[in-house]
């Protein structure tokens, strides 16, 4: 530990603090009354007056006193030792009553509490080998990523300043254990207790709603455990700015995730369909993109939120409409149509409902967001509606609203950052198929189709190493050489392929992504497969297995044993020496 | 199909055939229990081993394990024959027959085994 005390200290020293007097008050009378009871004459036998030996007095003392009172044991008592007995009760028992109330009292303490609280977090922590993520915050955004941890079996720790969301989280049904701490998570103590130095964590992500706390937390970690990864949740330039400049810091925005993923919705609909499928959206089908009107948009509610998407529509030429009642009119630049109201009837006529391609009602505020669907509905039906839900509690009324596309931040937040953590080379995917034409997503879209058909995607990826791929390693370390398509066989219907595609390979700090199954594979490489859940073991055992491995590398199924390999090699070597002797006759 | 594979099963399922063949009958009695019969066990055994050797994946190795489990056995009550047997022709009287074919009853089960997880990784390879 850095730390001078520990916690098990702290705790061991209150408790001793707190118990001293009350064990001074059990010592006292406890030698009071097994002094006095030894002394006291007992029954005359035989002329001779009878005592109790010491053992006997506290025998009989530690009876009375815990009002358990067996009777006069072990002989019975003269009238002497009755009267010492009267007084030993009343002291003995009040002092144990003294004690155990103070104890009690101990007990309750919140200090006392807490210091437990944090003592076994630490210890949990401590003691826990598997991999895992520190994660500060758990509102919307941190409970839907600890659900989306839980669903990839990838545990996490958890600080959070609230205590009730600390005690919310004790009643969820997780996979796996997720201890969680009520503390301030920007105290280097907390963040050591949560294990930052553990080596088994991953990554540590600030999600609080406070940016300088975000950030704090930001800085702390990286002076203590420089090779950690972190990603802080930051939505002010100021505080970008600073994030940006520590490295090994990834800074998520929602807000410019919520503008990306809206603009690539309205402009880009083939990749929103396709990362909607890749995250697991509900209700998304592969290749059936919503189907979204071109044209100008109205935009309502022009907050940091609005900023992003204003700037994201900018730069993509895609024609906006401002209502906000706060919005200033330098604010927003010269070609953009303001209103300067609420989103109600008349804002949205002034804004030209009736011909514009559709509405994205992005106020911070849901029920603002919900009347604003309700006008639109009224006055223009064929407008496309997209809307920003803000609390997840809301969740009923944006189903039954039947808006086109319901983007909430929280999820979109939680998603990205659950994708940086559990498969980045999806992320970068996403990003490359960005860049790029249409086009280029609709032909792996047409890919996956083929592979996968209506079955829900499964990603996982694989390293080769000697511990996730031994059988290939091997193979490669004597001088073979494997292509993609090879290691993709299916080993039952030799040379056919398994229904997967390799997205992305990750090799010395590069990416290569959507191989072509010539690609030739080296040891270190990290792939990124998508495919139906079976195909996984299935590709296991090829990793594994040297003889499963070379049968589909070279479709021979080679002799096991040492002895069948014998008569093959001879076999083979006679053959040879046949055909040399064939075309060469001896001298 | 594969020829180690037609040859190797050949001698498990053989192994497994004979030490049935061999422990079939009353405990005691010495004339259901033939020597012949558990020595061809042993050797046919022993093949079944030799085969295995050098093979590296997983199932080979379980393989080995309860092809030499077996061999063990075997071989043990073939020496408790020889130590028992008076040398009159007669055989091992019935005490020392209880043995013999108890300690073979265990090599049975390691057979069974072996027979198990062969016919198991046939078909879970499915090809």
């Amino acid at each position: 530990m850095t730390t001078p005390t520990s916690d098990l200290d702290r705790v061991a020293m209150i408790v001793l603090r707190y118990m001293r007097r009350p064990l001074f008050a059990l010592l006292f009378v406890y030698s009071l009354g097994i002094v006095g009871m030894a002394l006291m004459p007992g029954q005359v036998v035989d002329g001779e007056t009878t005592r109790m030996n010491l053992f006997h007095a506290f025998y009989f003392f530690t009876y009375t006193a815990t009002t358990t009172g067996f009777g006069e044991l072990p002989n019975g008592f003269s009238e002497e030792q009755r009267l010492w007995t009267i007084f030993c009760l009343y002291t003995g028992v009040i002092a144990w009553f003294y004690a155990i109330g103070s104890l009690i009292n101990l007990v309750q303490n919140p200090y006392f509490i807490q210091a437990m609280d944090g003592f076994r977090f630490a210890r949990k922590v401590k003691r826990n080998a598997e991999p895992f993520v520190i994660i500060c915050g758990f509102g919307d955004a941190g409970s839907l990523l600890a659900r989306g941890l839980s669903d990839h079996r990838m545990r996490a720790v958890i600080l959070d300043s609230d205590p009730e969301r600390i005690k919310a989280l004790g009643v969820r049904d997780y996979t796996v254990p997720m201890p969680g701490l009520h503390a301030d998570a920007s105290a280097p103590k907390y963040l050591l207790a949560a294990g930052l130095e553990h080596p088994a964590c991953q990554a540590l992500v600030a999600l609080t709603n406070n940016n300088d706390v975000n950030l704090k937390i930001a800085v702390m970690a990286r002076h203590l455990n420089p090779r950690l990864q972190v990603i802080c949740r930051s939505t002010s330039a100021r505080h970008e700015a600073n994030l940006r400049a520590l490295d090994n810091v990834r800074v998520v925005d929602p807000f410019e995730i919520f503008a990306q993923l809206l603009y690539w919705a309205i402009s880009r609909s083939e990749l929103h369909n396709l990362n909607a499928w890749f995250v697991g959206a509900r209700g998304v089908k592969l290749g059936a993109p919503v189907k979204v009107p071109r044209g100008s948009w109205i935009l309502c509610g022009y907050g940091r939120m609005g900023h992003w998407i204003h700037r994201y529509f900018g730069t993509h030429g895609v024609g906006l409409r401002i209502i906000d009642p706060d919005v200033e009119a330098k604010e927003a630049g010269e070609d953009t149509r303001l209103v300067q109201a609420h989103a109600d009837h008349a804002a949205l006529v002034k804004a030209g409902i009736d011909d514009a391609a559709g509405v994205v009602a992005a106020t911070d505020c849901d029920a603002d967001n919900l009347s604003t669907l309700l006008s639109v509905t009224e006055l223009n039906p064929a407008a496309f509606r997209i809307v920003r839900q803000n609390s997840h509690e809301n969740q009923v009324a944006f189903d039954a609203a039947r808006a086109d596309l319901v983007l909430q931040h929280s999820l979109t937040t939680a998603r990205r950052i659950l994708k940086l953590l559990i498969s980045p080379l999806v992320q970068e995917l996403i990003d490359w198929l960005a860049e790029r034409e249409p086009s280029c997503t609709e032909a792996l879209v047409a890919r996956l189709q083929a592979v996968v058909g209506s079955e829900p995607p499964h990603l996982w990826s694989v390293r080769l190493n000697p511990g996730g791929a031994p059988a290939v390693t091997r193979y490669l370390d004597n001088g073979g050489e494997i292509t993609l398509g090879e290691l993709c066989r299916d080993a039952r219907a030799f040379p056919e392929a398994l229904p997967s595609e390799v997205l992305a390979v990750r090799r010395e700090g590069q990416s290569i992504m959507l191989p072509d199954r010539d690609f030739s594979l080296a040891v270190g490489d990290e792939l990124l497969f998508c495919g139906v859940y079976w195909v996984e073991p299935m590709l296991e055992a090829t990793l594994h297995n040297p003889y499963t491995l070379r049968y589909v590398v070279t479709g021979v199924d080679e002799p096991r044993g040492a002895v069948f390999a014998w008569l093959e090699e001879r076999r083979r070597r006679r053959r040879r020496d046949h055909e040399l002797n064939g075309r060469r006759p001896g001298p | 199909m594969n020829l180690e594979r037609v040859v190797f099963g050949f001698f498990v399922i053989l192994t497994l055939s004979l030490n049935v063949a061999f422990v079939a009958g009353s405990v005691e009695t010495v004339s259901h229990h033939n020597v012949w019969i558990l020595t061809f066990t042993i050797i046919v055994n022993l093949v079944a081993i030799g085969l295995k050797l050098g093979d590296r994946s997983q199932t080979g190795a379980l393989l080995l394990a309860s092809g030499l489990v077996a061999g063990l056995l075997l071989i043990t009550a073939r020496v408790v024959w020889i130590i028992a047997d008076p040398g009159s022709g007669e055989g091992p009287g019935p005490g020392e027959m209880a043995d013999i074919v108890s300690i073979a009853t265990g090599a049975l089960i390691a057979n069974i085994i072996a027979t198990l997880i062969l016919v198991g990784d046939t078909l879970l390879s499915r090809r």
